[in-house]
C-alpha cells in the first residue's frame, strides 16, 4: 500500500467498540485507518473471560444479525457456551460464552489483517484537529498527522488513565500499558465536557495452586449452539468447566480487617463506577450482615493457567488480596499471578451523543464504548457498529441509522446513552428493554437482518437464507392458526393423557399450543400432522412455540411498540411556531426547539412532556401536515 | 412536567354576594411581598409568621387610601393547603369592597386564579395525592349531604395509602423476580412462587372490595340512577312530574309522546337519584321512537334501580308482558307501580304477585310515601349506606384500577404454569397503573431498586 495520509475514515483505539466500527466502515467499502497503541492488544479482554448473559448476549446475537464480527469471533473461540434463564421464560434467555482472551485477539487481529479497505497502524493519537466545528484529522505522538472526513474514538477506559492499588498509584492502563495522553485535552478543548469514572478488576490466581475439589464445576451446555445466526446450532463437544465458591464469615473479617487500606476508605478514587460490579469491600460495606457472596471462577483459555476470580473485584494492596483469598474455601493456597486494581479514566459527561453516536458538539466526531460511560465488551461493539455504520451514511449523505428501541436492545442501548443522566456507567440487561418479549435472543435475525442488508453490511446470500427461516417459522405459525382439533372422543382422550384439560369446542393448532404442557410436537400428534410436514430444527419449533405461547402478552406489548415507534420518528428540534402551542410548558417548548433530545419519544420517557401535552402537540402537527407532510419522519 | 407556572395567584373564596365577610386567597412565592406592600399591621408583630393572624388595613399604595380593615391570616410554605406560601385575607362581605381588594392585589402582582387552581397547586407541590383532589373537587360540588361525607373521608387520605402499600407489596415481589431475571449469574435467591401465588390472591381479594367500593363511591357521587320503564302511556312522564312535584315531562294521552329519555335529580332520604323517564317499549313506530327505545335499553343497564310502570286501568298487554320481563332479566333491584288507581281498576292482580308493588294515582297525587319508602329499602340493603369504606375515583382512575385488577388477574392464574417473564410484566403493569389510581410517579425504576436491596456483581 502507498503511504498516504488522507482516509475517509479514522477510529482511534481497536478494542471492542474500535475493532467493530473499523470492520463495518472498510466492510462498507470505505478506506479507513484503525490506530491502535498497541497491535499486540488489539481486542484485548482486560476484565472478565466472558461474553453473553442476559442483555449482553442479545446485544452479541443482534450484532451479529445485523453484519457485526463479535458473534462470530466469540463463536470460534469460546472454550464454554452455556444457556441462562432456560426456565424463566423466552424474553430473558440468553447464551454466555467463556472466552479464550488469546484467541479471541488472535482471530480478531487476523480478521482486520484481511479485511480489504481497512489498515491497522500502531500510533498514540494525543490531538484530534477540529477545523470550524467539524472533525478534520488527528495527529500522534510522532508528530505524523491524518487527515479524515469522519472520526470514531474508541479510547475505553485509556484517556488520562490511573491505576489505583491500595495507597499506590501511577499513570497507566490495563494491563500495564500506558495511558493516552494529549487526546483528553484535545477533547475538550473542543468543547467536549468530560467526567471520571472508575472500575476495577479481580486477581487472577495459578489454577494448579486453587483446589479444585472444594469447588463446585459448572459445565457448558453442549447444544447451546452460538451467538451467530449460522452457528446456531452448533454442538460445542469440547468444552471446558466453570467453578463457584462463596466467602464465609472468614472472608467477611479479612476484608473488614484491611478496610482501612481500601481506596473506598483512602478515598483516592472517584467513586462513581459500576453498580453492578462492586469491589469485594464495598459489598461488605453495602451489606454488612451478607456473608455469602459468591465467587465464579473462569478459565482464561483453553492453555492459560489462569483462572480470573469474578466476585471478588478489589483495589486493596496486594497483601490483603492475599489475606482475603486465604479464607476462602479452595483459594487457601492461591498463587496471585495478576492482582486486582482499580482504574480511573475519562469519559464524556451525560448528554454529548445522539443516537446515531455522533457528537453533539463537534461535526463528524463519533464515540463509542467505555469513553460513552458504558461498561462491557458487548455495549462497546454494539456501539462501534452503530457508529461506523452511521459515519459511512453520513460520508455518503445518506439519512442515518436511528435503531429504534422498540426493534432492538441496539436500539435500548443507543437511546438510553443519549439520554443516560445518572453518575454511574451504564450496562445493559433487559431491564432495560421495556419490549422484552419482542426484543427475545431466538428473534434477532428477523429483526435486523433487513437492516444489515439494506446497509450492506449482510449480503444478499445471507439474506436470502434467513428470509427463508424466518418464512418457514412464520407460514408454521400460520397453519397452526388454520389447523383444528375437532371435539371427538378420541380427541378429547388424548387430550386427557397429556394432562391438558377438556375440549368442547374445536380448537385451532394456535390455541392447543397457548395450552400448558402441550409442546409443538404433542400438538401435531394430537393435529394428526404427518413427520413430513413439521418443522425440525430446534430453533425453528422453539421459535413457533414461544411465539404463539407468548401471543396475548406480545399483543398487548405491540401496542405500546406502537406509540413509542411513532414518537421515535418525530424528530428533533423542531420549531414550534405555531401560536396553538403556546399553551405547553415553557421548558416544554425550549427543549422541542433544542438539541438536547433526538426524537419525541425520549422527551416523553425522560418526563419532559406529559401525556396531555404530545396529544396536544400531535393534534398541532398532525393538522399542520395535512397536504404538506411538515412532520418530520426520516427512516425508520 | 407540570405546566406550573410559579406565579402568585389570588381569588375570592367565598360565593360572590353580599355577606358578613369574605375571604380573598393568596398563594404563591410573592404573597407576602405584595401584602406587604398593601397591608399595614396595627400590632408590632413580625409580618408574616406561620399560622398567624393579623388585624389591619390594606392601602392604597399610590394614594394612601384605606380600601378596607380586615384580617390576614398567614401559612408560609410549604405547611399551608397549596404548600406554598399563602394568606387568607378577610375582608367585609361588600362586593365592592372585595372588588377592590383584589384590584389591588392583581395591580401589584398577583394573577387571578383559574377554577380548581389552588387545588391543582396543592397537588404539585405534593400536599395532596389525584385521590385526595378528586375529593376536594367532589366536595365542593358535592349538592347532599351523603356526598359531602364520602369526599370528607376520603380527604382523610385513607384510600390512598391503601393503594399505596399494595402497590409496595407488588413492588417487593417485582424486584425479587427482576433481580433474578437480569442477573441470574448472580447469586438471587429465586422467588418463591407458592409464595407468590398466595400474595397476589390477598392483593386481588383486597383491590376487589376496593373496587366495589370505588364503583359504590361513583355511584352516590353521581347520583343512584332510577330508571322508570313502561309501555307507553303507562304513565310513566306522569309518574316522574308527580315524583318531582313540577311538571317536566310533557304529558299527552297520545302513546309514545316521549321519545328521549329524560333524567332529572331528587333525593331519596340522604341519597341524590336521578330519575330518568324512557320511552315506552314497545315496537317502534318511526325512526326517532326506534332511537328512543334503544336509549331505553342503555337506560335500563345503566340504572342502579328500576321502577316498573303499569297502567292499571287496563288489562294486561303483550307489552305489559314484554316490560315485565325486561325488568326481571335485567338483574336489578326493582319495584312495580300499579298507575292510575283513580279509574276503575282492570289490570289482573295476578300480574303483579311475587313482586314489590305500590299502587299510585299520579293524577290524584296519592302513593308516592309508599314508592319512595320502598326505593330507600332497596338503596339501603345494598350496602350503598356505608360510606367510611367509599372511594371517589375519577374516569382515568377506574380505567387504570380495572387494568391492575386485569394484570393481576392473568398473573394468579397464569402463575404456576407460565414463564416467569411474563409473570413480571403483569406484575410491573399492574404497580404501573395503581401508581396512576394514586398519581404517583408512574415510573419504577426496578433495576436501581434492584441494587438496594440484592448485592449484585461480578
Amino acid at each position: 500500500m502507498e503511504k498516504r495520509n488522507h482516509f475517509s475514515v479514522i477510529v482511534v483505539g481497536a478494542g471492542h467498540a474500535g475493532c467493530e466500527a473499523a470492520l463495518a466502515s472498510a466492510r462498507l467499502g470505505v478506506d479507513t485507518l484503525l490506530l491502535t497503541m498497541n497491535i499486540s492488544t488489539v481486542a484485548l479482554m482486560p476484565c472478565n473471560p466472558s461474553i453473553g448473559g442476559p442483555g449482553k448476549g442479545h446485544l452479541v446475537r443482534e450484532i451479529g444479525a445485523l453484519g457485526g464480527e463479535m458473534a462470530q469471533c466469540i463463536d470460534e473461540t469460546c472454550v464454554q457456551m452455556k444457556w441462562l434463564n432456560t426456565s424463566k421464560g423466552p424474553a430473558v434467555r440468553s447464551r454466555r460464552a467463556q472466552a479464550d482472551k488469546y484467541l479471541y485477539r488472535q482471530r480478531m487481529l487476523n480478521t482486520l489483517f484481511n479485511t480489504p479497505n481497512l489498515l491497522l497502524r500502531q500510533g498514540h493519537v494525543t490531538e484530534i484537529i477540529v477545523d470550524g466545528g467539524r472533525v478534520a484529522g488527528v495527529r500522534l505522538e510522532t508528530g505524523v498527522g491524518f487527515s479524515c472526513e469522519k472520526l470514531i474514538v474508541t479510547s475505553g477506559t485509556y484517556l488520562n488513565s490511573r491505576i489505583i492499588l491500595g495507597r499506590a498509584s501511577w499513570d497507566g492502563a490495563p494491563q500495564n500499558q500506558s495511558a493516552a495522553i494529549g487526546l483528553s485535552d484535545s477533547l475538550v478543548k473542543a468543547g467536549v465536557r468530560l467526567r471520571r469514572l472508575q472500575t476495577a478488576t479481580p486477581p487472577r490466581v495459578l489454577k494448579s495452586s486453587v483446589d479444585l475439589t472444594k469447588l463446585t464445576e459448572l459445565p457448558g451446555d453442549v447444544d447451546a449452539g452460538g451467538f451467530l445466526w449460522e452457528n446456531r446450532l452448533r454442538r460445542y463437544e469440547k468444552q471446558i468447566s466453570c467453578f463457584l465458591t462463596f466467602t464465609d464469615e472468614r472472608s467477611v473479617e479479612a476484608v473488614r480487617r484491611n478496610l482501612s487500606e481500601s481506596p473506598l476508605m483512602l478515598e483516592n478514587i472517584t467513586d462513581e463506577g459500576p453498580k453492578h460490579c462492586p469491589s469485594i469491600d464495598r459489598k461488605i460495606m453495602k451489606f454488612p450482615d451478607m456473608v455469602k457472596h459468591q465467587i465464579f471462577v473462569e478459565p482464561e483459555g483453553w492453555e492459560s493457567q489462569e483462572l480470573y476470580l469474578q466476585g471478588l473485584t478489589t483495589a486493596m494492596p496486594p497483601s490483603a488480596q492475599q489475606d482475603i483469598l486465604a479464607s476462602v474455601a479452595g483459594l487457601e493456597n492461591a498463587v496471585v499471578l495478576r492482582y486486582g486494581y482499580a482504574i480511573e479514566y475519562d469519559a464524556l459527561a451525560p448528554g454529548q451523543i445522539r443516537k446515531t453516536m455522533e457528537s453533539r458538539v463537534v461535526d463528524g466526531l463519533y464515540t463509542a464504548g467505555q469513553l460513552n460511560g458504558t461498561s462491557g465488551y458487548e455495549e462497546a461493539a454494539g456501539q462501534g457498529l452503530i457508529a461506523a455504520i452511521n459515519a459511512v451514511l453520513a460520508l455518503k449523505k445518506q439519512p442515518p441509522y436511528w435503531p429504534s428501541r422498540t426493534k432492538s436492545y441496539l436500539g435500548v442501548l443507543v437511546d438510553d446513552l443519549s439520554t443516560w443522566e445518572k453518575p454511574e456507567p451504564y450496562r445493559i440487561t433487559p431491564g432495560h428493554a421495556e419490549f422484552r418479549l419482542t426484543l427475545r435472543d431466538d428473534s434477532a435475525e428477523r429483526r435486523l437482518a433487513a437492516d444489515g442488508f439494506r446497509i450492506g453490511l449482510v449480503s444478499q446470500e445471507r439474506f436470502a437464507s434467513i428470509y427463508e427461516w424466518s418464512a418457514r417459522i412464520e407460514k408454521e405459525i400460520a397453519r397452526l392458526g388454520v389447523l383444528s382439533l375437532l371435539p371427538s372422543g378420541e380427541a378429547r382422550e388424548r387430550l386427557a393423557r397429556f394432562n391438558s384439560g377438556d375440549l368442547k369446542k374445536p380448537a385451532s393448532g394456535n390455541e392447543l399450543l397457548q395450552r400448558p404442557g402441550i409442546n409443538y410436537q404433542e400438538a401435531m400428534d394430537l393435529l394428526q400432522q404427518p413427520f413430513e410436514s413439521r418443522l425440525t430444527a430446534a430453533d425453528e419449533i422453539y421459535a413457533v412455540e414461544t411465539e404463539i405461547k407468548s401471543s396475548g402478552y406480545a399483543e398487548r406489548e405491540a401496542e405500546k411498540i406502537l406509540q413509542t415507534a411513532f414518537l421515535e420518528k418525530i424528530h428533533l428540534p423542531m420549531i414550534t411556531a405555531d401560536p396553538r402551542l403556546q399553551v405547553l410548558s415553557s421548558q416544554a417548548i425550549q427543549i422541542l426547539n433544542s438539541d438536547r433530545f433526538d426524537d419525541l419519544s425520549q422527551m416523553v420517557r425522560k418526563h419532559c412532556l406529559s401525556r396531555t401535552e404530545v396529544a396536544i402537540l400531535l393534534s398541532v402537527l398532525a393538522e399542520n401536515s395535512e397536504g404538506e407532510n411538515e412532520v418530520e419522519v426520516k427512516n425508520d | 412536567m407540570s405546566k406550573l407556572k410559579i406565579d402568585t395567584i389570588a381569588a375570592v373564596s367565598t360565593p360572590a354576594g353580599r355577606s358578613a365577610i369574605s375571604l380573598i386567597r393568596v398563594s404563591g412565592p410573592e404573597t407576602f411581598k405584595i401584602l406587604s406592600k398593601l397591608f399595614k399591621t396595627g400590632g408590632k408583630k413580625a409580618f408574616p409568621l406561620p399560622y398567624s393572624a393579623y388585624f389591619g388595613a390594606i392601602v392604597e399604595p399610590d394614594t394612601g387610601l384605606v380600601a378596607d380593615k380586615c384580617l390576614v391570616t398567614t401559612f408560609l410554605a410549604p405547611k399551608s393547603y397549596t404548600g406554598e406560601d399563602l394568606a387568607e385575607v378577610s375582608t367585609h362581605g361588600n362586593p365592592v369592597v372585595v372588588s377592590r381588594v383584589m384590584q389591588l392585589l392583581l395591580k401589584n402582582g398577583a394573577r387571578a386564579a383559574e377554577a380548581g387552581e389552588f387545588t391543582r397547586r396543592a397537588f404539585l407541590h405534593g400536599k395532596m395525592d389525584l385521590l385526595e383532589v378528586e375529593a376536594v373537587s367532589q366536595l365542593l360540588s358535592a349538592g347532599t349531604a351523603s356526598q359531602a361525607r364520602l369526599a370528607l373521608n376520603q380527604l382523610d387520605g385513607l384510600p390512598s395509602k391503601f393503594v399505596a402499600r399494595i402497590r409496595d407489596r407488588l413492588i417487593h415481589n417485582l424486584v425479587q423476580l427482576e433481580a433474578s431475571l437480569n442477573f441470574p449469574e448472580d447469586a438471587v435467591e429465586a422467588i418463591d412462587e407458592h409464595l407468590l401465588a398466595i400474595e397476589i390472591k390477598h392483593i386481588l381479594a383486597e383491590l376487589h372490595v376496593f373496587a366495589r367500593n370505588a364503583r359504590n363511591g361513583n355511584l352516590v357521587a353521581d347520583g343512584l340512577r332510577i330508571a322508570l320503564l313502561g309501555r307507553p302511556n303507562s304513565g310513566k312522564s306522569s309518574l316522574m312530574n308527580y315524583m318531582l312535584g313540577r311538571e317536566r315531562a310533557i304529558v299527552t294521552d297520545i302513546a309514545g309522546t316521549t321519545r328521549d329519555t329524560l333524567e332529572e335529580a331528587m333525593m331519596i332520604g340522604d341519597f341524590p337519584v336521578k330519575i330518568i323517564d324512557t320511552a315506552g317499549m314497545r315496537r317502534p313506530g318511526d325512526r326517532i321512537e326506534a332511537m328512543g327505545i334503544e336509549r331505553t335499553g342503555q337506560a335500563v343497564d345503566s340504572a342502579f334501580a328500576i321502577v316498573g310502570v303499569f297502567d292499571g286501568s287496563q288489562p294486561v298487554s303483550s307489552e305489559d308482558i314484554l316490560v315485565l320481563d325486561r325488568i326481571k332479566s335485567s338483574q336489578k333491584p326493582f319495584i312495580l307501580v300499579c298507575n292510575k288507581t283513580d279509574l276503575p281498576q282492570r289490570l289482573e292482580e295476578s300480574f303483579f304477585s311475587g313482586c314489590p308493588t305500590v299502587e299510585i294515582s299520579s293524577l290524584k297525587a296519592s302513593g308516592l310515601p309508599q314508592l319512595v319508602k320502598t326505593l330507600r329499602e332497596i338503596i339501603s340493603s345494598s350496602g350503598l349506606s356505608e360510606l367510611e369504606e367509599m372511594v371517589l375515583l375519577g374516569a382515568q382512575q377506574s380505567v387504570s384500577l380495572d387494568k391492575a385488577l386485569a394484570a393481576l388477574e392473568r398473573a394468579d392464574q397464569g402463575i404456576g404454569t407460565m414463564y416467569q417473564d411474563m409473570l413480571a410484566i403483569d406484575l410491573e403493569e399492574a404497580v404501573r397503573e395503581l401508581g396512576r389510581v394514586n398519581g404517583e410517579t408512574v415510573d419504577v425504576n426496578t433495576l436501581d431498586l434492584i441494587f438496594e436491596r440484592f448485592c449484585i456483581g461480578k
